[in-house]
């Protein structure tokens, strides 16, 4: 039995809680083991998923609520199973992949990873220049400013401290429902676009890749290895298995509720018919809104839009450092002083000054084709990524058969890689062949 | 290890940061995953499927950016 869940009975270590009844126990033991799963989610609504949610509401009002509603449990079930296997081996995915599955796939895993967020971090940037620079600072001196604040918070050498930071800023996204609630939407056309599924115009090439930019938004391929690797640095315990499961369904279902929130501030642009295509970003549709809404609704999407940009940065680039340092053998963890993992920490440095440079220098045509890489790479990328999940938690020599994947798990989690990797294919399809579908 | 005593039917918890650490399933000592023929095959064109698609990508992202003067899309 696990330390953390027994009754006391002779003597408790001085760092332990005391507590004397059963329900308290178990409370306070989800708040010391929350954190991984809130927060792998809650920075999954990034720049992009801002922009992809609140375009979505602009173009088709609440009418695509139910893909997010669909989105709620494929997300749990690919993030639990990446929590399972976190706690049970405790290491990270990159280590995980290149053990099992050789040099190969472990260096293909991390070249494509380190890619793919590299670029999604430029994309975090670009957001936090667009929205600053609307509310009139100059990008000039809020990128650098971000980037310093982003280096701050994870060199303190205390996973907790970081820890408690970035749960802060996740706990800012509740100002979404505010801003949902003013621009008053239809409560019974939520429910109802919640519930009954529908394509808004039928299928075209926009819509197409709207959803599909929707759904890899809400599933990216670092969620995978930020996690596991988050589970094994705040060292998870067996026991912590059923409070992580938790931990990651409050913190999927609080990602998609803000989501839907973000949708039904972009459906205020669709009620007063202002035109957006699928170039446009959330600053825009800020700005758009401000006369209608007010400053409220028009500086808290800017403002959040930044933070929802910064908590994808410190994830995505944690994500980065924590695969390079496996697969390095580098020591890698946030509980470590600079000094004793500079490593860990130089791939985390350069990763974020990389990209915040890069922003500064490159023009909006190169932007708005790295947005579309960003995107397309992570749409190919995630269904192979969830195979070898699939794999490894299928994995009987490694995992035994506490943690091995039941069979119930396996048709959900085939299933909902089956329909990734149909997305994956049409959005391939569509990005080699542009009129693949009516426009 | 400071300790203190307390009575029957309390509970203490202990955050995992502070905690005696657990005895993991590391894999430290297996071979590689030991895979089928099909699954084997499946990987392999998993993998000529990623390099194809990366590749494409970059073409694509490359072509976006005008860094191919020669064709660049409008």
């Amino acid at each position: 039995m696990n330390s953390a869940d027994r009754a006391v009975t002779k003597e408790v270590p001085a760092k332990g809680r005391i507590v004397t009844s059963r329900w308290k126990r178990q409370v306070l033991t989800y708040l010391m083991v929350m954190g991984p799963g809130l927060i792998v989610m809650v920075a999954d609504n990034d720049a992009g998923a801002v922009s992809s949610y609140t375009l979505a509401g602009a173009q088709y009002g609440t009418r695509l609520l139910w893909i997010l509603i669909l989105l709620l449990p494929m997300t749990y079930f690919v993030q639990e199973m990446v929590a399972r296997l976190g706690i049970a081996t405790g290491q990270g995915h990159a280590a995980m992949i290149y053990k099992r599955f050789g040099r190969w796939w472990g260096v293909f895993s991390l070249a494509d990873l380190q890619l793919v967020n590299f670029l999604t971090l430029v994309t975090e940037f670009a957001a936090i220049s667009i929205a600053l620079s609307s509310m009139g600072v100059s990008p000039y001196l809020a990128v650098p400013v971000a980037a310093a604040g982003l280096i701050v918070i994870v060199v303190t050498g205390s996973y907790l401290c970081w820890e408690r930071m970035v749960i802060g800023l996740c706990c800012l996204d509740v100002v979404w429902f505010a801003l949902a609630f003013a621009c008053k939407p239809s409560t019974a056309g939520v429910l109802h676009d919640s519930i009954v599924p529908g394509l808004p115009c039928g299928l075209n090439s926009a819509l197409v890749f709207l959803i599909i930019a929707i759904v890899g938004t809400t599933i990216a391929p670092w969620q995978l290895f930020f996690q596991q690797s988050c589970v094994a640095d705040k060292r998870l315990r067996f026991a912590d298995l059923k409070w992580a499961r938790l931990d990651t369904f409050t913190g999927a279902t609080f990602t998609i509720l803000v989501a839907c929130c973000m949708m039904m501030v972009g459906d205020l642009a669709f009620r007063h018919h202002i035109p957006f295509t699928n170039d446009s970003n959330a600053a825009q549709i800020a700005n758009s809104l401000g006369p209608i809404a007010g400053r409220f609704v028009r500086n808290g999407v800017l403002v959040l839009m930044v933070n929802c940009a910064v908590l994808g940065t410190t994830a995505v680039s944690l994500s980065s450092a924590w695969a390079y340092g496996e697969v390095k053998g580098w020591p890698h963890s946030l509980r470590k002083k600079v000094t004793d993992a500079p490593g860990f920490y130089a791939v985390y440095v350069l990763c974020v000054a990389a990209a915040a440079g890069i922003v500064l220098v490159l023009n909006d045509r190169q932007l708005q084709a790295i947005i579309l890489g960003v995107q397309v790479l992570a749409g190919v990328m995630l269904p192979s990524a969830v195979i070898f999940l699939q794999l490894l938690l299928n994995d009987r020599e490694l995992l035994g058969d506490e943690f091995v994947n039941k069979p119930w798990n396996n048709v959900v989690n085939w299933a909902i890689t089956v329909v990734l990797f149909g997305l994956s294919l049409i959005l391939a399809a569509q990005v080699l062949v542009p009129k693949l579908f009516p426009s | 290890m400071t300790t203190m005593a307390r009575q029957v039917c309390e509970y203490y918890v202990i955050h995992p940061l502070d905690d005696a650490l657990e005895e993991k399933r590391t894999g430290e000592g297996l071979s590689r995953m030991q895979m089928t023929p099909s699954v084997r095959l499946s990987l392999l064109a998993l993998r000529g499927y990623l390099i194809l698609m990366t590749g494409l990508v970059f073409y694509r992202v490359l072509d976006l950016c005008g860094a191919l003067a020669h064709h660049a899309v409008h």
